[in-house]
C-alpha cells in the first residue's frame, strides 16, 4: 500500500479554522488565549482556593490540606486510569465494577470477619490482579468483538458489581488486617500512606504517558485513529493494554478505598464513576480524545475535591451541592475546549 | 433495612433470575403432596435473601419458633425479585391447600397486595412486615390478614439522639448524617433527631449533611466537617450504621475514634462491635430474630383460633414494633445472646412489643 504523504501531513488546529469564524479568532483564538485555556483549570483551582480561604480561613490550615490530600487519594488513582481511556477517545464505565471487585477480593482474602483467610499483602496483589484482568477483558471485548467501549465497559461494570455483591452476600465485610489498614491510618511525613500511594500512582501515570511508547500511542489513537493505524500503531494491542493499565489503577484505588473504610460493601464504589469522569473532564482532557493528560487530571481531581471540601466548610446545603457540581462540569468543559471550532457536536 | 432495597432490586429485570425463579416455583409444585401433613399447618417465611445477615437472623428466628411449636417450616427467598417472591408464595398456597401461615417481608411495597389477596383466597393466614401500600389494611381482609408490622423511624431517630446527648453530657455540638433526601426512612429518622433537639436546647446541631446511607460518603463528609468545626464536634448522629461506621473511620484517621461518640440504626455487626469497644454510643435494631418468630406466632395463633383477629383493636392490626437499643450497658449481654448464640424468646406474649398504631 502506498501512502500519500500529503494526507499524512498533520493538520494543526489553526489551519483548520475556516474563514467563517475568523471573526471570533481575535477574541478566542489568539496564541495567548490558547495558552490561557491550557492553564484555565489551574487558574480555576487557585481562584477556588483563594475564595474558600477568604470565606473560611480554616481551609488553609495544614490539617485541612492533609484531609483534602487524603480525600483526593482514591479519586486521583481512579482518574489516572480513566485519563488514559479518555485520551484514547474511549470511555471506561467499568470503574465501579472494577473497584468493587478489587475491594471484595482484598477483603475476602485478607484477615476479615467473614472467613478465616489471612493472606496479608498477597491479597493486595490478588485484588489488583483481578481488577487488571477486568480491564484487559474490557479491551478484548472492545477490540475482538468490536463492541464500542461505552457498551463493553457498561456490561463489565455490572458483571463486576454483580460478582462482588454476590461474594459479599450483600453485607459489609470488615477488613481486619492491620498492615493493610495502616495504609489509611499510618502517616509518613504527616501524610497518610494512602496519599503516598496515590502520589506513586500519579508518578507512574506520568511515566506511562510521557516516557513510554504506550503513552504516545494512546495519544495518537485519540488524536486520529486512522492516522495512527496507518503509522503502524497496533490498535488492538494498545487498546487492550490501555484498558489493562486502567484496570490496574482502579485496583489500586479499590485497595485504598477498602483500607480507608476498613470494610468492603456492595456500595463501596457508588458514585466513583461520576467523580472520576468529572475530574478528568474538569482537568481539561477532551472527551473526544487526544488532548489533555495526567497532569490535567491531577488539577481536575484537586478542583473536585477542594470544591466538595469547600462547600462543606462554607455550610452550603447538601441539596445545593450536587447542583453546583453539575454546573461546574459544564463550565469546565466549556472553558477547556475551544467549542467554537468544533464542527460536530453529538 | 428499607434502605437496602435499591441494592436488592438490582437483579429485578435479570432474565436468568426470572428463569431460576420459575424453575424454583416448578420445583416447589413438583414436591409430593404428602410432604405436608394434612392436619398441621405449614409455617412459611418469605424473605429477600439469605446472604444478608439481617434476613439470615430472621430465618433463624422463624426456625426457632417452628421448633417451639413442632411444625414444619419452609423459607422462600425472593432474591430481590418480586415476581419470584409472589410466584413461590402462590405455589406454596396451592401445595398446602391454604393450610399455612405466612410471615412475609414483601420485596417491594406493591407486592403486599397480591400476596395478601392470594392468601385470603386460599384461606391462609398472613402477616406482613416493613412494606405495604398505605391503602392496604388487615381489617379489609378479615380474618386472614392478621397484622402488619413496621418500626417507627421517628422514635428510632429520637432514641439514638437522646442516648448520644446523654453520652456527651447534655451539652455541646453534634453533626448529623442523613440518608437519601427523598427516602421515607431517612425523613422519619431526621424528624426524630429534630424532635430530640427541640427538647435539648443545650445541644447544638452544627450541620446536617446527606451521606445517602453510604459509609464512603459519610467518611468524606465527616472529615470535611471535622475541618469546619474541629473540636466543637462532641458527637455524631447517623441515620444508619453504615454511615456511622464511615464516620467512625474518619474519626479514627484523626485519632478521635472513641473520643467522639457515634450513634446509628440497624444493629449491624460492625456497629455492635464498635459499641463494645466504646466507639459507638449505641445502635438500635428491630431484632430480626423476633420478627422471624412473631409473624409466624401471630398467624399460627389466629389459625388455631387462640385469638380472633377481627376482634383485636386497630393497634394490634397495624403496629410499630419496639426496637432494641444496644448500648454499653447491655452490649455484652446482647453479644452473648445474639451474636455468639441464639436468643431465647418464646413469643408467647403476642403483643408485648407493640408501641402504637402506624401513622397514616
Amino acid at each position: 500500500m502506498t501512502i500519500n504523504s500529503e494526507t499524512m501531513k498533520p493538520v494543526t488546529n489553526l489551519e483548520r479554522t475556516s474563514a467563517m469564524d475568523a471573526v471570533f479568532a481575535r477574541f478566542f483564538r489568539g496564541e495567548a488565549a490558547r495558552r490561557l485555556r491550557t492553564f484555565a483549570p489551574l487558574i480555576v483551582l487557585v481562584v477556588l482556593c483563594i475564595l474558600i480561604t477568604i470565606a473560611n480561613p480554616n481551609f488553609i490550615e495544614l490539617r485541612n490540606l492533609i484531609r483534602i490530600a487524603n480525600s483526593a487519594a482514591v479519586p486521583l488513582t481512579l482518574a489516572m486510569g480513566m485519563t488514559f481511556i479518555i485520551l484514547m477517545g474511549s470511555i471506561d464505565l467499568s470503574v465501579e465494577g472494577a473497584l468493587s471487585i478489587a475491594a471484595m477480593v482484598l477483603v475476602l482474602l485478607a484477615t476479615n470477619d467473614a472467613n478465616a483467610n489471612d493472606y496479608g499483602w498477597l491479597a493486595v496483589v490478588a485484588a489488583i490482579a483481578a481488577s487488571t484482568a477486568m480491564g484487559v477483558l474490557n479491551g478484548i471485548i472492545q477490540t475482538v468483538l468490536r463492541i464500542p467501549s461505552f457498551m463493553a465497559t457498561l456490561g463489565v461494570w455490572f458483571i463486576g458489581l454483580g460478582i462482588s455483591v454476590f461474594m459479599l452476600g450483600g453485607s459489609a465485610i470488615r477488613l481486619m488486617d492491620n498492615s493493610i489498614r495502616s495504609l489509611a491510618l499510618e502517616r509518613f511525613l504527616g501524610l497518610p500512606l494512602a496519599v503516598w500511594v496515590a502520589a506513586a500512582a500519579f508518578l507512574l501515570a506520568i511515566v506511562i504517558q510521557y516516557h513510554t511508547r504506550l503513552g504516545r500511542h494512546i495519544l495518537a489513537i485519540g488524536g486520529g485513529e486512522d492516522v495512527a493505524e496507518l503509522s503502524g500503531v497496533n490498535l488492538q494491542r494498545v487498546r487492550i493494554t490501555a484498558f489493562g493499565v486502567a484496570g490496574f489503577f482502579f485496583g489500586v484505588a479499590g485497595v485504598l478505598a477498602a483500607a480507608q473504610l476498613g470494610q468492603s460493601n456492595a456500595v463501596i464504589a457508588d458514585g466513583r464513576l461520576f467523580a472520576a469522569v468529572t475530574a478528568v473532564v474538569v482537568g481539561g482532557t477532551a472527551l473526544t480524545g487526544g488532548e489533555g493528560g495526567v497532569l490535567n487530571t491531577l488539577v481536575g481531581v484537586l478542583i473536585v475535591t477542594v470544591l466538595a471540601n469547600g462547600m462543606v466548610l462554607l455550610g452550603i446545603s447538601p441539596y445545593v451541592q450536587q447542583t453546583v457540581q453539575g454546573l461546574m462540569i459544564i463550565a469546565a468543559v466549556a472553558l477547556s475546549l475551544d467549542r467554537l471550532r468544533l464542527k460536530i457536536v453529538k | 433495612m428499607k434502605d437496602g432495597k435499591t441494592l436488592m432490586n438490582f437483579g429485578e429485570i435479570n432474565r436468568r433470575t426470572l428463569m431460576i425463579g420459575a424453575a424454583t416455583g416448578l420445583a416447589v409444585s413438583a414436591m409430593p403432596k404428602r410432604l405436608f401433613a394434612q392436619g398441621a399447618p405449614t409455617l412459611v417465611t418469605s424473605i429477600r435473601s439469605l446472604s444478608n445477615p439481617y434476613h439470615a437472623v430472621w430465618k433463624t428466628g422463624a426456625e426457632a419458633y417452628a421448633k417451639l411449636v413442632g411444625l414444619e417450616h419452609v423459607t422462600l427467598v425472593s432474591e430481590g425479585n418480586s415476581e419470584k417472591g409472589i410466584a413461590d408464595i402462590k405455589a406454596m398456597l396451592a401445595k398446602t391447600g391454604g393450610n399455612m401461615v405466612l410471615n412475609s417481608d414483601p420485596n417491594d411495597t406493591p407486592d403486599a397486595r397480591p400476596i395478601v389477596e392470594a392468601c385470603k383466597a386460599a384461606g391462609a393466614y398472613v402477616v406482613t412486615q416493613w412494606n405495604k401500600p398505605a391503602d392496604l389494611h388487615p381489617k379489609d381482609f378479615n380474618p386472614n390478614y392478621v397484622s402488619h408490622i413496621e418500626f417507627d423511624g421517628i422514635s428510632s431517630g429520637k432514641q439514638i439522639a437522646e442516648i448520644l446527648f446523654k453520652t456527651i453530657g447534655g451539652s455541646g455540638g453534634i453533626i448529623a448524617l442523613g440518608g437519601q433526601i427523598s427516602n421515607t426512612a431517612a425523613i422519619e429518622r431526621k424528624k426524630g433527631l429534630e424532635a430530640a433537639l427541640a427538647e435539648n436546647s443545650n445541644i447544638k446541631l452544627l450541620d446536617f449533611q446527606v451521606a445517602n446511607w453510604k459509609s464512603t460518603e459519610a467518611f468524606d463528609l465527616t472529615s470535611n466537617l471535622l475541618t469546619r468545626f474541629g473540636d466543637e464536634i462532641k458527637g455524631i448522629w447517623a441515620a444508619n450504621d453504615d454511615m456511622g461506621t464511615g464516620a467512625l473511620e474518619a474519626l479514627r484517621a484523626e485519632g478521635l475514634a472513641g473520643k467522639v461518640p457515634v450513634v446509628g440504626i440497624d444493629g449491624i455487626k460492625a456497629a455492635v462491635d464498635a459499641v463494645r469497644t466504646g466507639e459507638f454510643a449505641c445502635t438500635i435494631t428491630s431484632d430480626p430474630f423476633w420478627q422471624g418468630g412473631i409473624g409466624l406466632a401471630l398467624g399460627y395463633n389466629a389459625l388455631t383460633k387462640k385469638f380472633d383477629p377481627t376482634s383485636e383493636p386497630p393497634e394490634h392490626r397495624e403496629f410499630y414494633g419496639k426496637v432494641v437499643s444496644i448500648t454499653k450497658d447491655n452490649v455484652e449481654e446482647y453479644y452473648k445472646t445474639n451474636v455468639e448464640s441464639q436468643p431465647a424468646l418464646d413469643w408467647s406474649d403476642l403483643w408485648d412489643r407493640v408501641t402504637g398504631q402506624i401513622r397514616t
